[in-house]
């Protein structure tokens, strides 16, 4: 497995393909496999090298004690970027990896050439979001979880849910992945390793990334967010305040396009990168890509 | 020449000690990679990579994975894997 040693963790990635640096990062309690699942490397790695990571503490990565904040994690993506000797890279951020990849964009802006942001939700942004800890994606996980007889509360608290999800017992495993499906149950089941970190709480902190920061980020950046998203007044505030941002919209998705409607997402992304590219003249038209036969 | 039941005693094996993770119970070409092994969605991603290094060339694997997922599928059996390892082996030229 292709690791890298940072400061302080080490990072599992992957690479692959050849052309203007593009780099995934996903969202907070996820790992590198959303990627995987949706095609999206496979559907870039002809025209783009991809390089996909999982943030500290997700995945194969390390779970240090701390250390969790976007500033944090922006620290790591220089490390990683500076390590696999990467170019000025797109860096496709989805949920919390938006928040990092606008993060790095700002402080580190000589490794981003641009970001695609995909219905992230920006700590330093929260004023424009006052119904955010009531969202209703977390209802609907409450909902679920309560049918066995597992409470997270009403209000987001992920300190709270990850707990809940390391005491679970066998029956009440069966239960939710009965209510949830199996791959709601593995990404639940995946939380634990969270458990004895300070993750839940430092990913909702501002970590220096206010409002005043973000919009003077002067890279190009896409505000590519789901259609029922619940953050639609942060990708309203990106779109109208940054010098350089486009708006964009995923039908039929609710914060989890890639699972949503992971066509749209892989083609829409394809579309704004290949824009961004040619924009910055580091592409041709790109051709479409020939796709070997599983049968 | 790899045969697929060649390929999946292979894939036995590295299941098997997967990740410093032991697996005892039966593993047949029925076997549900998440349902019956236990893995998680990231071991998927781990899988590929360990078997390219095993047969030693790039494989279509998250292409495959993708293809699943777009296909409405959560989950993929052993021997389907195997067949896969198969045909990639034997004819890159399909790559």
């Amino acid at each position: 497995m292709p690791r890298l040693r940072l400061s302080d963790i080490e990072v599992h990635y992957q690479q692959s393909g050849q052309g203007p640096d593009v780099v995934l990062i996903h969202g907070f309690t996820s790992n590198l496999a959303m990627w995987a699942f949706s095609g999206i490397i496979e559907d870039l790695r002809s025209r783009f090298r991809v390089t996909a990571y999982d943030l500290r503490g997700h995945g194969l990565s390390s779970a240090p004690a701390s250390r969790y904040t976007s500033a944090d994690m922006a620290a790591d993506y220089k490390q990683l970027h500076a390590a696999l000797s990467l170019g000025s890279a797109i860096v496709v951020g989805h949920s919390f990896g938006g928040v990092i990849g606008m993060h790095a964009a700002a402080v580190y802006p000589e490794t981003v050439a641009g970001v695609i942001v995909c219905d992230s939700y920006f700590p330093g942004l929260a004023h424009l979001e006052p119904s955010m800890p009531e969202a209703e994606v977390w209802q609907d996980l409450r909902r679920t979880l309560a049918q066995a007889a597992v409470e997270i509360g009403e209000r987001v608290d992920f300190r709270r849910l990850i707990e809940a999800v390391a005491n679970l017992t066998p029956s009440q495993t069966e239960q939710i992945k009965e209510a949830l499906g199996a791959p709601g149950a593995r990404w639940l089941a995946q939380l634990g390793s969270l458990v004895r970190t300070t993750a839940a709480e430092e990913t909702f902190a501002v970590a220096g990334l206010s409002a005043d920061v973000i919009i003077a980020v002067q890279q190009p950046v896409v505000a590519l967010y789901d259609e029922q998203s619940p953050f639609f007044a942060t990708c309203r505030f990106l779109t109208e305040r940054l010098p350089r941002c486009k708006m964009d919209v995923i039908p039929g998705a609710a914060h989890l396009a890639l699972l949503q409607n992971p066509a749209g997402f892989v083609e829409a992304v394809g579309k704004h990168l290949d824009d961004m590219a040619q924009a910055a003249g580091t592409i041709s038209r790109p051709q479409p890509a020939m796709q070997p036969l599983l049968g | 020449m790899n045969t697929v039941e060649t390929v999946f005693d292979e894939l036995v094996a590295m299941l098997r000690d997967f990740d410093g993770r032991e697996f005892s119970g039966a593993i047949e070409r029925e076997s549900w990679f998440f349902a019956d092994l236990g893995l998680a969605s990231i071991d998927a991603v781990i899988f590929g990579e360990k078997l390219e290094a095993r047969f030693g060339r790039k494989l279509a694997f998250g292409k495959a994975l993708a293809d699943l997922a777009r296909a409405g599928r959560d989950d993929f059996q052993i021997g389907e894997v195997a067949d896969f390892v198969c045909r990639q082996v034997n004819h890159p030229e399909s790559d």
